[in-house]
Parts: structure tokens; C-alpha cells; sequence
């Protein structure tokens, strides 16, 4: 018999970024909320506190922040032919673990989608028809347009602390910067981040070229900033441990630097950690949820708690499988097309390209996980799919940001993995190399999707979660054209050596290189319940109380690092739950 | 104390035993916390190895990452240190690995790790197995092989043409990742011994700290490197 | 130690003067400075005001225990004190005092049994209250708070001041200013700040020196010394007056933010002062913290409504300050091993320009704790880092690590030396043998 906790106004499942947005607004509403966290608790100091966190081999290559696979994994194949097996070892993607979630270890690279992004199916067919919609893309529309979630982005990079420059104020486009993003209501909060010397290099190229550089927007702090909670960052050092780190300097954008010390001082407000939520429990009638079921890992007992509302904010991944094995929607299930849940889920397309320059010196070391310069001249608003043969875009960017020399050596093509060469190589090339990266959209098919394995189960026996996944020829085709673009501009930069690094049609998803942790979808959000699991308030169409927040709720990826797009979204959700919904609990559509 | 000689460079074949002697005499002990001796590696007691599966990865180690040439070796950096004590905590035993059965070793490499043996299980399993291979192929195990032909074996394992259980074949895969990381970590986990594979590349460490060097461009960072425990050099 | 003797000297010369007057004549309480209708009620929440304006929490309350209930150390030069429960239980705390018992211990620092309180209790200051401001207090610890039963340690002290009818003798030395608050009359605002200062605030009982007896030298505005600054456990409290103190170079509102916060563009409240905000002056309104400060000021200031938010750049290295910043941006490998430290350790947060960041980093470059008369602070902060309470409008907890794993006593020597002459300060260097004893305590 599991215990049974005193009932809240609304329990919160994870807290990273959305369950910390959800948890201040909802306190700061007058309601009793609880936060449920798997993890442990973490603060700046003393969990990465200087000079610890500065480990990479057990942050960067044990990855000590991140979610074991012990304690919750999933499968992975990469067709309906292939026998899924479990994601034992991290690679592909790296969930967080903890307080503050992946919110502690991401990069910091925070953008808006673009307003075509969002609508991607209408901008697609008035311009170019149906007809080039490949066999097997579910192009969708959000449910949500950018108009209505400007202020939401607006307020969340208020927030989030973001150091930037608007290239498009109120629809005027502004010197210096992106002039191909969508309308932005106010400036960033904090003045852009300064430029190294690779990111100056690449900025002279691309101005040689005609194209529109900018100092990418960054979730790390130019300058000291009060965020509207009153919670402060610390001017970012450069020290070039952002990702897979936590932030010892108060710099980078996270619930820690910019919500939960503010939450942690609300007395209705309460969270426990080591708390792994089980399932959500329904009421009779199947409409309504009535609370959650977790796991206490101190007590090592069942807990029921029940609650009024309840709110998904776990990991994508973590929030599809917790929502699959809840009933909280019908699993899609690709031969038939019936089903939403598990649908629609995506990735990212990346590639890049290395040069090396015997005689610069880039001091790879100094640099932030957001830092360099970007373009947005191949983005999904600049390309003629009619003409190119595929649905998609990229942002590129080049930027030292990190330095490490376990995980980050290149070597020209052709220097031996190991000894004597290996050795002579990285004393000659390190700190003499830079980089282009190509940061592309990920469109969602039919089949690429998550469902429940049959063979493996988790810790508590729960089935895992099946992943299907592979690249698929609209992507590809999309990487391969940044490829061509950015070679010669790569060229014109005159390198002593250049390499590309695309993935070129008729590649296979491999899991053992990291390659993003932006994975999308699953439970995502629609303007009918029959093509989605949640409606644009993120409230689940099978229970008004329950939401479920963060990636999963993306139609298809964007071109985009995540956190801009659910952000804005998590912020539109609370405000809807806010002023629509406690007066009256209901569907909200 | 002010003065700190760069890494000097070390032409010619260093003998491991002579090495971490002769190199904790050149390379300065800046701080009270690197004063103490260390064991001559001949000397370590290893923590998990047993005798002649260290014998083996001092002797593997000191051709992935040869003495010979300007920066350290392997074993003047200690590595196999790194590596004893690596398998003999929570990444040997893979922890935070999910290990459940069932077991495919034969997937498809891009699935990932799929052997039901955790990396330190895999050292010992696949140390005979590769020496088997060795005295078939050259009559003597690899700790007696000359270098050339301990290159060749090792190129050989590299590339699929030493026939292991499918539970093995990521053998060269993690040696060689675990000799580059005990080549590259922070001291403190036994390897790059006094930061002479951070000297060598000019990576400052633990510092940490460049907020005045974004804007610096084109010039080449000159300060030595920390380490987590206050190491300099 | 000198000063000790001294203080043992002089108090056993004035014991054995005053013994027989002192042992003989019956205790007196001071009359109220003023008299409250007899149906006079506080208004809702004064006396918790007043409360937190006193800071009686940051004594009151031991570490993790419940709030008032006492038990918290308090060492003084005579030895640990500890503080005494101040919850309404009838048996260990207050709950059967009178208001003219209570009023009795706030201002002349006797006891409800006629006992003479430790002057650990700063009834100096207390005594400055107001009479509504003591009885709304007497009436929220009656009525509002929840009675703790908690017996509180025997406080002992040794010889003389064991002996209650020494703090007498100390007490006829002490309390030489009537009860009652006289205002000096600059501006109602200065005025109130005033008040606030001398009475429930207890300023100086840190930031005034101490007179060879361990009374407090300067109590009230006018008095020559009053907050010309004080050694408290090894820590300079800074002057809060003159020229040369930090709040004379301060805006009025940087001031009141440091009270309400902790933390300004200047300075973070490190210590005891940390403490202060955290019980205290966070719950104070922005009127009362504009009021302190503009007292301080000399200059009426008004509150600011806060921005949304705020980006602040840190500034660059003044001119004192170029050499230093240059030199380190260099960053040769042929520095001296104090900057080399500082950049190994320290530039992180407080940058090679020694200034810091706005209201996050506090500068080090001319910041009084670090080029202090004391070497207890920079070096105890060096070893065992610092942090900066969660207040109401800056929840961000804020802490500096400690080094004391990463740096032995001659490193920590060498960095202390450093940053107490870079950027133009001008303070001895600190040895070996000071960060030793630092360490050990």
C-alpha cells in the first residue's frame, strides 16, 4: 500500500527549466505547489563550485551531471526491421539529472524560432504546394503563432538573462544584428557577448560574402543582471566549461542563476528530490487526473500524492514514456496511423567544417558555450525549398567554446589515431584549428517515433521506451547543401587545411558520438486532439489538468536550440493556466 | 617558485622506470600538495591490474602514446596509473551503465555498447585473448614484441583483424580512449603527471579564468597550467 | 591581549571601589521615557516590525533551532554568552514577564528576577526605543509568538565577570544616556534614520570602538566617537561616518540596497553583517533603509522604483588600478607566485581589473575588509569563502568557496599579500604565521 502525502493545489513532475518556470508562477499565484524531482538537489556552490567542476573527465567524458542509464534508459533501433537495444552507454543525447535538469549543463544558446518555423506547413504549401511535402514528412503547423508568443520569449530572455542584439525590433531590422528573426517587442536584456578571434575571422568572411553576421544570442551573462525575480548572474570569464558543466560563476542561464533560489524562499511552495514519479494516476472517469505516484529513494516506498493540477516537466523523453505508461493518450502506432502519442518525434541535422591555420592561435580554451558569431543566411526563411529539394534550414555559427583537450582535438584527416604521429600532431595543431558549425531543423515522419519496448524494462519493471529512429533523405539533402555552401566560404578564409564533417545521404543514426541532446516531439501540441497529445496550453487533450511542457511539445524541430521555443511556450502555459484555467478547470479548447 | 621551465623536450626513449624519477626532478614541484615522490611505475601497486595485465598496459600504452618525439609519452605521464585506477572504480564496473540483459555483442556497432562485460571485466578478459593472438601470430606475447611489431599487433587489433569475442571488440576502442583521457585529465585520477600533456599542448588547466583574453586575437596564451588541486607548472 | 588586561584591571579596581555600593543598593528600573494611554494597542504587525528592526532573531535563535527560542553562542571578549529564550513559555522563557519587566531588560538590562542581563544584550541601545516601540515588541513576543519550552545553557564566564554586580559596575559606566530617543533634527527622514540607528538597529554596538571597559564609545549622534568604526572578533566594522568611510562614498540608494540586500555595486555583507540583513534588515521598508542611509549620508535620498531588470557592466581598472590589471592580463609565466596565485584562483570572479561586478562580485580593489587593520577577514574568506544571505529582493544565495584545500598558509600568505597592494592598495602584507593561526580557529 503506497503512502499517501497531503494533497497540493499542483504537483510538479521535474524540476529543470519548465517545472522551475511552472513551480514561480504558480506559487507566486497563491498556490500550494510541490515539485517532484528524480534527481538530486544541486546548487552553484557547493555542486560546481570553481575549481571542482573544472573536471572534463568526470563532467565531460563520465558525465557525471547526466541521467545514468541505470536509473532510466530507453531503446533504440532505426527501423521497424531492427531489434531495439537498450541506450546503455550514453552517447547521441545526454538527459540531465538533478535539480535545474539539463538546464544546468546546456550550452546556453538560446533562440526564438522563426514565425515561418511555426506555421511551417502553410508557409510551405502557399509557396510552394503540397506536392513538395516528401512521402512520410508529417509537416505540421504549431497550434501557437510566433504573434502570440512574442511576449512569452520576450519575458523568458528577460528571465533566462540572454546577452544579444535584436536585428528586428517592432519589424524594424537593426545594424548588427540577425536580420532575419522574427519581430522581437524589446532589445535582449543584456548587451552581446564580445567576439574571439575565430568568430572574428568568420565574421570578415561572411561580410566578404554578402552575408549577415551576428554575435550569437547567449544564455551567459555579459554583464552583471537582475532578472525580473531579482535573481542575479555573475559576468561570464570565458572559462570555456559550459556544456555538460554546471556554471560556478553564476554567468550561465539556468533555474539555478535565474528561478530557484527565488522559489526555494515561497512558503507554498515545497520540493523533493530523489523522487521518481511512476505514473499519474486517473480518476475513474478517465478525464481528470487525481495526483502522481512516485518513487521516495530515501524511504524506498511508493508515495501516492495527490493534487489538483498536475504538470509534466520531466525530459522529453522521460515526460512521453511517463505519459505512455499513464494512459494519458493512445500510443501512435505507425502501420495504422492511429494514436498521437510517441508521434512526431525529431532531432537535429548538423555538420560543420574544421580548418586549420598552422600560424593563428585561436586559444580554443577561452570561450562559452554560446559564444561566436552566427548567420542566419541559409535559415528556413532564406531557402527556396521548391528549388533546393527539401524542407529545412540552418543557422551557422563559429566560436570557441570549449577547449578540453580529451573531447575536443581535431586533427587534420590523415594524422594517426595514435602514437608517434598522434603525439606530434596534437602538439602542432592544438589551438590552431577552428570551426563552422551548421545547426540544422529535423523535420518529424512517420516513421521516427517512440513507443514502448517489449523486451526491456526499467528498475521499477516498467517497460522502457522504444525509440525509432533515422535520418531521412529531406534532412540529408538539407546538409548536404550547407556543405556546399560552406566550403567555399570556408575556402575563402584560406586555411592551410580544411575538412568537412556532414552526413551525407544514406547515413545511419549511430548512438555513440555526441551529437545533441534536442530531442523533440512526442507529445506534441495541435489544433485538434486527433493530430496531438496536447493543445497550444501544453494541457493534455485527455486530462484538463494535466500539462506537459517542454520539447516534446514541438511539432517538428526547428533549425534552433530548444530552450527559446519551450521557454516562450512554458511562459505561455502558465500564464493560460493562470488566468483561463483556475477560475475554471476545463479543456481550454 | 616564479619559474617554471616549459615542458623540456625529450628525445630518445625514456625506460619507464626511469621516467617518473628523472621527471619529477626536472619538471618543478610548485606547490607542497606535489612534493611527495611518487612510486616509479615499476613500483605501483596496481589497484585492480593484476601483474601481467599491467605489464601489458604499461607496455600497450607506451606505443599509443610513445616517448619518443617532443612532449610525454604515456608513461611518463603516468597513464597507465590513470588507467589501474580508472577499472578499479565506477567506470571499471560501469556503474552507471544500464547492464540488463538480454545481450546482442553482435549489433550493429552504431547501437552502441552492447557487451554484457563492464570495461574492466573487458580488460581482463581481452588482455590473454589479444596475448593468444600474439603468440600464434609471433610467437611471444605482446610485453616481449619489439616496438615495430607491437605497432603492427596493435594496428592489427585496431582494425578488426585480431579475432575476439564479439563481448571484447570494443577493446581498442576504450584502451585507447582511456590512454588519451589518462593522458589528458587532471592529475588528481594519476595521470598526466605534473600537467606535462597540458604543458605540451599549452592548455592552462583548471584555470578557468580569461575574461580579459576574448578580444586578445592572434596572440598565444602564455601561462602554464593549474590544476583542480593547485598544481602549477 | 593588552587590552584584556587592561579591562581586567580596571574592572577590578572599579569592582572593589564600588563593591559595597553596588552589592548594598537596591536595583532600580528607569522610569518609561514616555506614558502610552492606558488603552493603547499597537497596530497590526509594529511589533513585529520593531522585532526585525532589532534584529532579536539573530540572537535569539540557535543554529536549527526554533526562532527566539535561544541557545545561540555569542562570544565576547569576557567568553561565550548564550542568548536566552524570548518565546512566551512561561517556564524557560519570558511568558510571565511583566511589560515593565520587559521594559526593565531593554533598558536598563535587568532581568525579570532583578538579575542583571549580560551586556551581550545591547540595552545601550535599546534603551533609545521608544516606549510604543517596547511595549508593541513586548506585545508581538507575548501574543504572537508560539511558546518553546527550551532551557537555554548557563552562561559562565570567569572571574570578575561572574560576579552580576560587576555588570553593574560596568552598567553605571555604560548607560550614561537617559532612556529615550532625542532627535537631532536634520530632516524627518534623517531623523527617522536616526532613530533607527541609535535604538532597534544597535549600530554601534559593532561600528562604534569600545572604551577600555567594553562600553560602547559613542551611543548616540553628537557622541565623539559614535560609529567611528569597531573590532568585532578579528572583523573591522567600517566606520559608517567621516570622510573616509564607505558609506560617504556611496549613493544613498547603494546604501539602502546594501541594508536590504546584502549586496551593492560596492560591497557584499559578509559575516556578522551578513547576518544583520538576513534576520533584520531585508524586512525593513524601503523608506526605513532609505532613511538609515540618508542618515548615514547626511543627505536626504528617496526610493528608487526598481527596474524589471538590469544589466550592469563591470567597470574597468581605475587608474590606480592599470598596472596591476595589465601586468595580469599578460598573464607571463614569469609573474611573482602572489599574482600568479591571484590568477589561478581569484580572477575568475573578481577579474584581473581587481573591481569585480555589480551587486554579484565585490570588488577588491580599495575594499576596506580587504586592506583592513585586521588580516582576519581577507585571509578567513581566502580559506573558507563567504556568501551573501537570500534576501526578499535579491533571493540569490551567493557564495565564494573556500580554499583552504587548494592553497597552503605560504600560498595563501603570498595571494593575501598580493591583493592587499595590487590596484593601489596600500596594506601590510600578511604572513605565513597569520594564515596558520587563522586556520587553526
Amino acid at each position: 500500500m503506497a503512502r499517501q502525502e497531503k494533497k497540493k493545489d499542483v504537483v510538479i513532475v521535474g524540476l529543470g527549466w519548465t517545472g522551475s518556470i511552472a513551480g514561480i508562477e504558480l506559487a507566486r499565484e497563491g498556490l500550494d505547489v510541490l515539485a517532484l524531482e528524480r534527481g538530486h538537489d544541486q546548487a552553484t556552490v557547493p555542486d560546481f563550485k570553481y575549481p571542482n567542476q573544472i573536471d572534463e573527465l568526470k563532467y565531460g567524458v563520465r558525465l557525471k551531471m547526466m541521467q545514468k542509464p541505470s536509473q532510466q534508459t530507453l531503446t533504440v533501433r532505426r527501423n521497424a526491421g531492427e531489434t531495439a537495444l537498450p541506450y546503455r552507454a550514453l552517447g547521441s543525447f545526454l538527459p540531465g539529472n538533478g535539480v535545474g535538469g539539463a538546464g544546468t549543463h546546456w550550452n546556453g544558446l538560446n533562440w526564438r524560432p522563426q514565425p515561418e518555423e511555426l506555421r511551417l506547413r502553410s508557409y510551405v504549401t502557399e509557396n510552394w504546394g503540397e506536392e513538395i511535402i516528401p512521402e512520410g514528412m508529417d509537416l505540421g503547423d504549431y497550434p501557437v503563432t510566433y504573434d502570440e508568443l512574442e511576449p512569452f520569449f520576450t519575458y523568458f530572455e528577460k528571465v533566462a538573462g540572454i546577452a544579444g542584439k535584436a536585428g528586428n525590433l517592432n519589424g524594424q531590422i537593426q545594424e548588427g544584428g540577425n536580420p532575419f528573426e522574427g519581430w522581437r517587442s524589446e532589445d535582449y536584456p543584456m548587451p552581446p557577448q564580445k567576439t574571439t578571434y575565430d568568430s572574428a575571422k568568420f565574421r570578415e568572411a561572411c561580410l566578404a560574402a554578402g552575408y549577415h553576421p551576428f554575435q550569437a544570442p547567449a544564455g551567459i551573462a555579459s554583464t552583471a543582471y537582475v532578472n525580473p525575480y531579482g535573481m542575479q548572474m555573475g559576468p561570464c570569464n570565458y572559462c570555456g566549461f559550459c556544456e555538460r558543466f554546471g556554471c560556478y560563476q553564476y554567468s550561465k542561464s539556468s533555474p539555478q542563476t535565474t528561478i530557484l533560489d527565488a522559489l526555494k524562499m515561497m512558503p507554498n511552495f515545497e520540493y523533493r528530490t530523489e523522487s521518481e514519479v511512476l505514473r499519474v494516476e486517473m480518476a475513474a472517469d478517465g478525464k481528470t487526473a487525481t495526483g502522481v505516484t512516485y518513487w521516495d529513494e530515501k524511504a524506498q516506498e511508493e508515495v501516492f500524492q495527490p493534487a489538483d493540477i498536475v504538470i509534466l516537466s520531466s525530459y522529453q523523453l522521460n515526460n512521453v514514456h511517463l505519459m505512455m505508461l499513464s494512459g494519458l493518450g493512445e500510443i501512435y502506432n505507425p502501420l495504422t496511423g492511429t494514436g498521437t502519442l510517441g508521434k512526431n518525434y525529431a532531432y537535429q541535422m548538423n555538420g560543420g567544417v574544421s580548418m586549420f591555420f598552422k600560424d593563428a592561435e585561436f586559444n580554443p580554451f577561452v570561450g562559452h558555450g554560446a559564444n561566436g558569431v552566427a548567420i542566419d543566411d541559409f535559415s528556413v526563411n532564406q531557402n527556396d525549398f521548391g528549388a533546393l529539394g527539401f524542407i529545412g534550414g540552418s543557422y551557422w555559427r563559429s566560436g570557441t567554446f570549449n577547449g578540453q583537450p580529451i573531447r575536443n582535438m581535431p586533427l587534420p584527416r590523415g594524422t594517426p589515431s595514435w602514437g608517434a604521429g598522434w603525439k606530434k600532431g596534437v602538439g602542432e595543431w592544438y589551438g590552431h584549428a577552428m570551426s563552422i558549425g551548421s545547426h540544422g531543423s529535423h523535420m518529424a515522419y512517420r516513421n521516427n517515433h517512440l513507443d514502448l519496448d517489449p523486451t526491456y524494462t526499467d528498475r521499477h519493471g516498467r517497460p522502457m521506451m522504444r525509440m525509432t529512429f533515422d535520418w531521412q533523405d529531406n534532412d540529408l539533402r538539407m546538409n548536404e547543401y550547407m556543405k556546399s555552401q560552406m566550403e567555399p566560404l570556408a575556402a575563402s578564409m584560406n586555411p592551410d587545411i580544411m575538412q568537412s564533417g556532414f552526413k551525407g545521404i544514406g547515413a545511419h543514426y549511430d548512438v555513440r558520438p555526441y551529437q545533441t541532446t534536442h530531442n523533440t516531439g512526442g507529445h506534441s501540441m495541435s489544433e485538434a486532439p486527433q493530430d496531438g497529445v496536447v493543445n497550444k496550453y501544453s494541457q493534455t487533450w485527455k486530462a484538463h489538468n494535466v500539462f506537459a511542457m517542454g520539447a516534446g511539445n514541438f511539432v517538428q524541430n526547428t533549425q534552433y536550440n530548444p530552450t527559446g521555443l519551450l521557454g516562450g511556450l512554458a511562459y505561455h502555459t502558465v500564464n493560460a493556466i493562470r488566468t483561463q484555467y483556475l477560475s475554471n478547470p476545463r479543456p481550454l479548447v | 617558485m616564479s619559474h617554471h621551465p616549459k615542458y623540456p623536450n625529450r628525445r630518445g626513449f625514456l625506460k619507464a622506470s626511469a621516467a617518473g624519477v628523472a621527471l619529477s626532478g626536472i619538471a618543478s614541484a610548485a606547490t607542497a600538495q606535489d612534493a611527495m615522490p611518487l612510486p616509479a611505475l615499476e613500483d605501483y601497486s596496481p589497484a585492480y591490474l593484476k601483474a601481467e595485465e599491467w605489464a601489458f598496459v604499461m607496455a600497450a600504452t607506451a606505443r599509443l602514446i610513445p616517448s619518443e618525439g617532443d612532449g610525454p609519452g604515456a608513461l611518463e605521464a603516468r597513464v597507465p596509473v590513470f588507467i589501474d585506477l580508472q577499472l578499479a572504480g565506477d567506470y571499471g564496473t560501469a556503474d552507471d551503465w544500464y547492464m540488463e540483459g538480454p545481450h546482442d555483442a553482435n549489433a550493429d556497432f552504431q547501437l552502441g555498447w552492447q557487451s554484457p562485460l563492464s570495461p574492466a571485466q573487458i580488460y581482463r578478459a581481452a588482455i590473454p585473448a589479444f596475448d593468444t593472438w600474439c603468440t600464434e601470430t609471433y610467437g611471444v606475447a605482446f610485453v616481449r614484441l619489439d616496438a615495430a611489431q607491437q605497432d603492427e599487433a596493435l594496428t592489427a587489433l585496431q582494425a578488426g583483424d585480431v579475432a575476439l569475442d564479439a563481448e571484447l571488440r570494443d577493446f581498442f576502442t576504450i584502451l585507447l580512449a582511456n590512454t588519451k583521457e589518462g593522458y589528458f585529465a587532471d592529475p588528481m585520477y594519476g595521470g598526466n603527471h605534473q600537467m606535462q600533456a597540458w604543458s605540451y599542448i599549452g592548455f592552462p588547466g583548471a584555470r578557468a579564468a580569461y575574461r580579459e583574453w576574448p578580444e586578445r586575437h592572434n596572440i598565444k596564451y602564455p601561462l602554464g597550467p593549474v590544476s583542480i588541486n593547485g598544481e602549477r607548472a | 591581549m593588552n587590552t584584556f588586561l587592561r579591562i581586567i584591571t580596571g574592572l577590578v579596581l572599579l569592582g572593589i571601589a564600588g563593591l559595597l555600593a553596588f552589592i548594598f543598593v537596591p536595583l532600580q528600573r528607569s522610569q518609561p521615557a514616555q506614558q502610552l494611554a492606558a488603552d493603547w494597542q499597537p497596530a497590526e504587525g509594529q511589533g513585529e516590525y520593531v522585532m526585525h528592526a532589532s534584529d532579536c532573531v539573530a540572537c535569539h535563535t540557535a543554529e536549527g533551532g526554533a526562532p527566539l527560542a535561544g541557545g545561540r553562542p555569542i562570544s565576547s571578549p569576557m567568553g561565550t554568552i548564550w542568548s536566552t529564550n524570548i518565546t512566551p513559555d512561561t517556564q524557560t522563557g519570558i511568558g510571565d514577564w511583566s511589560l515593565d519587566d520587559f521594559r526593565g531588560a531593554m533598558i536598563d538590562g535587568i532581568a525579570a528576577d532583578g538579575t542583571h542581563l549580560y551586556p551581550a544584550m545591547p540595552y545601550e541601545n535599546y534603551r533609545i526605543l521608544s516606549e510604543e516601540d517596547i511595549a508593541a515588541l513586548y506585545h508581538h513576543l507575548i501574543n504572537n509568538v508560539e511558546p518553546v519550552k527550551n532551557t537555554v545553557q548557563e552562561t559562565g564566564l570567569p572571574f570578575p565577570f561572574n560576579l552580576r554586580w560587576g555588570i553593574r559596575a560596568w552598567n553605571w559606566l555604560a548607560l550614561r544616556h537617559g532612556p529615550g530617543f532625542a532627535a537631532a533634527g536634520t530632516s524627518e527622514l534623517q531623523d527617522r534614520g536616526q532613530y533607527l540607528v541609535e535604538g532597534p538597529g544597535h549600530c554601534a554596538a559593532c561600528h562604534s570602538p569600545r572604551t577600555d571597559f567594553m562600553t560602547q564609545d559613542g551611543v548616540q549622534d553628537g557622541d565623539k566617537n559614535f560609529l567611528s568604526g569597531g573590532v568585532i572578533g578579528g572583523w573591522n566594522a567600517p566606520p559608517l561616518t567621516g570622510d573616509n568611510s564607505a558609506v560617504a562614498n556611496w549613493s544613498v540608494a547603494e546604501t539602502a540596497d546594501y541594508l536590504a540586500t546584502g549586496r551593492n555595486t560596492h560591497a557584499g555583507a559578509n559575516g556578522e553583517m551578513g547576518l544583520v540583513v538576513q534576520h533584520s534588515l531585508q524586512y525593513l521598508t524601503d523608506e526605513d533603509n532609505i532613511a538609515i542611509a540618508s542618515y548615514l549620508k547626511g543627505e536626504d535620498g528617496e526610493v528608487i522604483e526598481s527596474a524589471e531588470f538590469k544589466s550592469m557592466p563591470d567597470a574597468p581598472a581605475n587608474k590606480a588600478g592599470e598596472a596591476t590589471a595589465q601586468m595580469l592580463t599578460q598573464a607571463s609565466p614569469d609573474m611573482d607566485l602572489g599574482p600568479r596565485l591571484y590568477l589561478d584562483n581569484c580572477s575568475g570572479c573578481h577579474f584581473v581589473t581587481g573591481q569585480g561586478a555589480p551587486e554579484i562580485f565585490p570588488p577588491l580593489a580599495g575594499n576596506p575588509l580587504v586592506t583592513g587593520s585586521e588580516v582576519k577577514p581577507l585571509i578567513s574568506i581566502i580559506l573558507n569563502g563567504a556568501d551573501i544571505p537570500s534576501t526578499r529582493k535579491r533571493p540569490a544565495h551567493l557564495v565564494m568557496q573556500g580554499y583552504a584545500d587548494r592553497l597552503d598558509d605560504a600560498e595563501v600568505a603570498e595571494l593575501a599579500s598580493f591583493i592587499r597592494s595590487a590596484w593601489g592598495n596600500n596594506a601590510s602584507s600578511v604572513s605565513q604565521s597569520d594564515v596558520a593561526g587563522i586556520r587553526g580557529q
